[in-house]
């Protein structure tokens, strides 16, 4: 929960720091656009279902990384804006943080070979055999 | 000796593997209120949008800057305002996620699943409006941010559920059975499929 609300934070920030520098348009653009996007992917995150959404997010972080260097250059303010942003993105969005809940091997079950909510249905099964002898 | 009985029916409303239930009305009813505060938000800035208002209440960025992201070019793409479309899409959220039992991820996936597609687009359809209104138009909408706000934090709440059918429609199609006649709620599948 914490490391979603920070990210929502550093969102915020970025949606600001247009005004804060005085950002050129196309610039300002890019912040208006990646700051919404960061601030949405931690919002569904914080939900202990979705929370391995929080990803998305690492791969905003690393963008925010790379921006400054592969869009025009803008300065050292805005690029270590940037930079710091990016860096705390990325370590907020890997902490996982805490799931109380479970969720029958989540989203990735759909995928499996051996979904979790599966093996739970035969582990039970296997059980009651045990116990009644059938 | 054991003498429990096992009713030959199954009745869990756990999901299996899951250690509460999506569907109960405390994981629901919160998603509907909300969903409701969204509608009521979005069919007053339908009133501004169809005249029968003059103005739209924004404390923050002023009436003006508001009136300008409603009055748009992408507000007024289609025949019907953006905010009405809006309003759809939060009565959709607040009637899918009322009805059913609390069984319902089971026993009618079609709803819970068709509650998923109301409320996961309408969320990334507010985002886009939300990047719209500085980009295009140089302006903001408090209101507007206020029910694309809502859209979104309805998410994650919601998602629960269409996992939980998700899930047993996997395990209808791992036990043989017809996942169409289960998508649509058929109670022979449904008593038996845990």
């Amino acid at each position: 929960m914490t490391a979603r609300i920070l990210n929502i934070g550093i969102g915020l920030w970025l949606m600001v720091l247009p005004f804060v520098l005085d950002l050129p348009r196309s610039w300002a653009n890019h912040e208006y656009i990646i700051a919404p996007i960061i601030i949405s992917i931690a919002i569904i995150s914080t939900s202990e279902s979705t929370r391995d959404f929080r990803y998305a997010n690492t791969l905003l972080g690393v963008w925010l990384l790379l921006s400054p260097w592969l869009l025009q250059h803008l300065g050292m303010t805005y690029m270590l804006n940037e930079t710091i942003a990016g860096l705390l993105v990325i370590t907020f969005s890997l902490i996982r943080g805490k799931v109380s809940e479970r969720f029958g091997g989540g989203w990735r079950s759909l995928l499996a070979r051996t979904p979790a909510h599966l093996l739970a249905v035969q582990e039970k099964d296997k059980n009651k055999n045990q116990r009644y002898g059938s | 000796m054991e003498t429990s009985y096992y009713a030959p029916t199954d009745t869990t409303t756990v999901p299996s593997g899951w250690t509460y239930n999506p569907s109960t009305w405390r994981e629901r009813i919160p998603l509907v209120v909300v969903a409701t505060i969204g509608l009521l938000i979005a069919l007053y800035l339908s009133a501004y949008q169809l005249r029968m208002l003059d103005t739209v209440w924004d404390p923050f960025f002023g009436s003006a800057s508001s009136e300008s992201i409603l009055d748009s070019p992408i507000a007024t793409i289609l025949p019907v305002p953006d905010a009405l479309l809006g309003a759809f899409g939060y009565l959709l959220d607040a009637v899918t996620g009322v009805i059913g039992s609390t069984r319902r991820w089971k026993t009618m996936p079609w709803m819970v699943i068709l509650f998923g597609f109301a409320v996961g687009p309408l969320g990334i359809t507010s985002l886009f409006l939300v990047i719209a209104q500085p980009v295009f138009f140089d302006a903001w909408c408090t209101l507007c941010l206020t029910s694309a706000l809502i859209s979104t934090v309805m998410i994650g709440p919601a998602m629960d559920e269409v996992l939980a059918s998700l899930q047993y429609m996997q395990r209808v199609k791992r036990s043989g059975y017809s996942t169409w006649k289960a998508f649509w709620g058929d109670k022979a599948i449904s008593s038996t499929v845990v």
